[in-house]
């Protein structure tokens, strides 16, 4: 049998799929009939990975750069030379840049490498925050770090809310199974600013004002108060800081609402009104990079608390990771301040439970984001991602030591001193947990080519020649290591994962009979003010994704059908498009594709126009993708882009 | 006619093995997924398996195939291009008809018009097939629908019917009687002609209570499709489903489309591929200059269904594209596979 079983890595659903190996390639890909989640479905992504995995855009061998150049080098040499330029930095001015696309075990040897080899707490993963605003108001919440319902459970759910997330397109097989369910009579309401695919397939849609999501959330919370909808016995039995909430919620002026979201606050009533008579009801919204802010994600969090429609069959407040392993990635400590699981760095016993497996004493205090340190940092390790590479160009080109470790070429290839190859997924053994806690084992299937060695060879051969002592033999070995130091990994091995793998914790989903505590409000603030358009400024401008090529394309550029589907909209739209509604067309005298110019307080481009009905009048998107646009524009708007999928700037947009 | 012990049956697929590389039905031992794939190992062929989740389409038609390279001498400014691609002699063996059908769509498509593809060509010209008669259906089949089963009635070279304790050989084709020679099949009577037919009306008649999914409408749908008088908030709704991923053309056995590709694989080297495309895609119906005739979805949507069920793509076919497998009604993420959207359309007309 030439198809071997294994799992999508693109995005964090985590589709089942199985891959046509002959010898050492990959001729073909067809979906895992009986996957839990992905039940034989595949998106575009999913069907066309043999191209990614056959592309001769690989690096095939460590590089060195001398006088300006990289050239070809062995790993040896190489590995030299990283660890000879790291010693020479201060720990402080190290950073580690992890990727949301690493396996666990690759990302818990990383983490381990900067902690307990070079001595810092600079570690990220690549300008993804988003996920942690999730993750903090979950835990904060209930413990449990996650999506606190579960895929599987969509069926059962009888009302979903989508919020401001595109997910046909960011997640199209979870997209597939909240259709399927609404086709089965579940009542779905999409509240977002753009008129998506899932928007026309939901029963209701609310077109927001950008910025204006907390707010809407906000007002359902206080329809359920006033028309005393909220599930006061499932507050009272399970629930802490119920009333503070209640007071905050006191502060929110109906009369604003209207105005401030732009909808009927009729269609909210109903709304708010449906979630709570429901029987089962869950929330989705995107997390990651373009995940919602810190108060948003609470109040959407204490919505449906309040409406008891968490811990139970069909519930769940979901926040959906765009891509595969970002979920993991949290888990395994991939941030300034946390070692695996979620436990915190500060904390004593952790850190000397830490400390002792690995022989070292831990600084306990937690580091930094390497792109919040930008113009300090002296060395930067990366692993396959690019975006903050892109984003800061101009310092990053500054430092001393760049390392880029990864599977494919990259244009952060451009700034590095050392690049240091690693295996695909499919030519060693890793595990990826999607965006419900789900970890899945992907085994190889492959051969690396000559002498390219897995990401946790390599990452153990840097630990060894800067003098510490790993023995690793496998990825399952280091999976071991992680169980050992991770409770919610305690029972997962390589050899209990078999298809549909294992979820975290052991837990298909949050429990409420099961939390051993009470759910806590999450903390919320009475500031409602929206962005609001000016007269000289009078569009908002919002920034999104697109279905074939998220974040820099790098991986779909090096594909042929998708890399096509990019290159249809691409080519109509050779640097990109502001997509603006016909009747703003025809305000400013331009149609489809005629040349535009963006003007923003803070700096301007000309792009093309595309003209869609998919976005409001007063409102304009931009594609978050092309490179061209990211790297000028969005540049001069940095600090705006922090806020997520709420990002809006103010612009005006004149005719060229 | 011939027949065969059922305990020997895999005797046909050995006595294949020696002169051909074998493909048939094989459960996925992790997976529990059957998959129509080459076989080492006979004893791997399970002619009671499911049917199989990826049609056979592969084995003529793959899904990333090299079908030429070049090699440009930069000196002498010379380039040499030349055919290459699998050349290995194929048997298929288990097929179920639907799939048979899909093949002889693909034969109309690749070879019965005016320019042959010589790559195609070349995997079906040596190939050796054998067919199984459903004596079952699945839940999602509507052959009898598309005049394509439960049994082969063309196109084999074998077509075996289980009659219990043993199959009935039928020989379609001089390739075929000389095997079944070979083999000294003792030849069948009337009796087991006529078993097979209570077989097949068996068959028939349990697609009432298992194949419940589709109770697929297709020789009115088809005179609506071809005649265009299908209310475009029709295609509409099946559009606003359509999640564009081309499942529904990668998983057809009768779906052709392809794309190519010239990836670069050295200094001085090049592979022309063939990919397998979908005209559920955008940039699938992109013109040089930009145009795009089928840009919103719903447009690429009624084409591939126009394409499956129209009188005039019959015509090339002689028959409908669709062979009524039901499988783009399992993978399609939209809820939109062809006996959901002959539903739709009847539905309309109902109206």
């Amino acid at each position: 049998m030439n198809y071997k079983s294994g799992i999508c890595t693109f995005c964090g659903t985590g589709c089942g799929h199985l891959l046509d190996v002959r010898g050492d390639k990959v001729y073909g890909v067809f979906p895992m009939q009986n996957h839990p989640v992905s039940k034989g479905r595949l998106c575009v992504r999913g069907w066309n990975v043999h191209e990614l995995l056959n592309t001769p855009e690989k690096i095939t061998t460590p590089l060195i750069r001398k006088d300006g150049k990289l050239v070809e080098a062995s790993y040896d040499e190489a590995v030299s030379c990283l660890v000879e330029k790291l010693k020479k930095v201060s720990p402080d001015e190290i950073g580690f840049l992890a990727s949301p696309r690493s396996s666990n075990e690759d990302n818990f040897l990383l983490m381990k490498l900067a902690r307990a080899v070079f001595n810092t707490n600079n570690i990220s993963l690549d300008s993804d925050p988003g996920h942690r605003i999730s993750l903090d108001v979950t835990h904060g919440g209930t413990g449990m770090a996650g999506m606190l319902g579960s895929l599987e459970e969509i069926s059962k759910a009888d009302f979903m809310l989508i919020v401001g997330i595109d997910i046909t397109k960011q997640n199209p097989i979870i997209g597939s199974e909240i259709h399927f369910a609404a086709r089965k009579g579940a009542r779905v309401v999409t509240i977002d600013t753009r008129n998506t695919q899932i928007a026309k397939l939901s029963n209701g849609f609310l077109q927001i004002q950008p910025g204006a999501y907390k707010i809407a959330i906000a007002y359902m919370a206080k329809v359920l108060v006033d028309e005393n909808l909220a599930d006061v016995d499932f507050i009272k039995k399970y629930t802490e800081g119920y009333d503070s909430f209640v007071k905050v919620l006191s502060s929110l002026k109906e009369s604003e609402v209207a105005e401030k979201t732009g909808v009927d606050i009729e269609m909210l009533k109903t709304a708010a009104r449906d979630l709570a008579l429901s029987r089962s009801a869950m929330v989705f919204f995107s997390s990651g990079i373009s995940g919602f802010d810190r108060e948003t994600v609470s109040y959407i969090f204490n919505l449906y608390v309040m409406a008891g429609k968490i811990g139970k069959e069909g519930c769940g407040v979901n926040p959906i990771t765009g891509i595969n392993n970002l979920q993991g990635s949290y888990d395994m400590g991939i941030a300034p301040d946390l070692l695996t699981g979620f436990q915190s760095l500060s904390d004593g016993t952790v850190a000397s439970k830490f400390g002792k497996e690995w022989g070292v004493n831990l600084n306990a205090k937690a580091g930094k984001a390497p792109n919040e340190l930008m113009g300090k940092l002296k060395a930067l390790v990366t692993v396959d991602h690019d975006e903050t590479i892109i984003r800061n160009v101009n310092e990053v080109s500054k430092m001393d030591f760049v390392a880029y470790i990864g599977s494919y070429q990259n244009n952060c290839m451009n700034y590095a001193h050392v690049v240091l190859p690693i295996a695909t997924y499919v030519e060693t053994d890793g595990t990826f947990t999607n965006t419900e806690r789900r970890v899945q084992l992907a085994k190889k299937k492959i051969e690396p080519a000559k002498n390219i060695l897995a990401g946790w060879q390599l990452l153990s051969k840097i630990a060894e020649k800067a003098g510490a002592k790993w023995s690793y033999g496998s990825a399952a070995d280091v999976m071991k290591e992680i169980a050992k130091l991770t409770p919610s990994y305690a029972e997962i091995s390589h050899d209990k994962l078999a298809v549909g793998g294992i979820k975290t914790g052991g837990v298909n989903r949050f429990d409420v009979e099961k939390a051993g505590r009470k759910i806590a409000f999450a903390a919320a603030d009475a500031n409602f003010a929206v962005p609001l358009a000016s007269e000289e400024y009078p569009i908002l401008l919002l920034i999104g994704e697109s279905q074939h090529y998220w974040h820099q394309n790098n991986l779909m550029k090096k594909t042929h059908i998708p890399l096509r589907e990019y290159n249809a909209t691409l080519l109509l739209y050779p640097q990109g498009y502001v997509a603006i509604s016909p009747q703003k067309a025809k305000e400013l005298n331009v149609r489809d594709r005629f040349p535009v110019k963006i003007v923003s307080p803070y700096g301007s481009m000309e792009t093309l126009a595309q003209v869609t009905d998919k976005v409001k009048p007063n409102t304009a998107y931009v594609a978050y993708f092309v490179d061209e646009m990211v790297t000028k524009f969005f540049m001069e708007h940095k600090d705006v882009l922090k806020r997520g999928e709420d990002t809006t700037i103010p612009v005006r947009i004149v005719k060229v | 006619m011939y027949l065969i012990n059922k305990s020997q049956v895999s005797d046909i697929a050995k006595e294949l093995q020696k002169e051909y590389q074998v493909y048939g039905p094989v459960m996925e031992k992790e997976t529990k997924q059957c998959m129509f794939v080459k076989v080492d190992d006979i004893a791997e062929l399970d002619l009671n398996a499911p049917i199989p989740a990826l049609p056979p389409k592969h084995t003529l038609f793959p899904q990333f195939e090299r079908i030429m390279s070049y090699q440009y001498d930069k000196k002498n400014q010379k380039v040499d291009i030349k055919p290459d691609f699998d050349v290995s002699k194929k048997a298929l063996f288990g097929l179920r008809s639907c799939d048979l059908t899909g093949v002889l769509c693909m034969d109309r498509f690749f070879l019965g018009q005016e320019f042959v593809d010589d790559v195609y060509k070349n995997h079906r010209k040596n190939m050796f097939i054998v067919t199984n008669t459903c004596n079952v259906p699945f839940k999602q089949c509507f052959c009898v629908c598309t005049d394509s089963g439960p049994s082969a009635q063309e196109g084999y070279d074998l077509n075996l019917t289980d009659l219990g304790d043993q199959y009935l050989v039928e020989a379609g084709s001089d390739k075929g009687k000389a095997l079944a020679e070979k083999l000294g099949l003792k030849k069948s009577d009337d009796s087991h002609k006529k078993a097979k037919a209570d077989v097949i009306d068996k068959s028939i008649d349990k697609f009432d209570s298992i194949a419940k999914d589709n109770k697929a409408w297709i020789s009115r749908v088809v005179n609506r499709v071809t005649t265009g008088l299908i209310d475009e908030k029709v295609w509409e709704y099946i559009g606003n489903q359509c999640l564009e991923c081309g499942a529904c053309s990668f998983v057809c056995p009768s779906c052709t489309c392809f794309n190519i590709v010239d990836p670069v694989t050295g200094p001085e080297t090049a592979d022309r591929m063939r990919t397998w495309d979908s005209c559920s895609y955008e940039g699938y119906s992109r013109m040089a200059g930009g145009h795009n005739p089928r840009h919103p979805v719903e447009d690429r949507r009624s084409k591939r269904f126009f394409c499956k069920l129209s009188y005039s793509q019959s015509k090339k076919y002689l028959r409908p594209g669709c062979v009524g497998c039901g499988r783009c009604q399992w993978v399609c993420p939209g809820d939109i596979g062809l006996p959901n959207v002959v539903t739709y359309i009847r539905r309309d007309i109902q109206k």
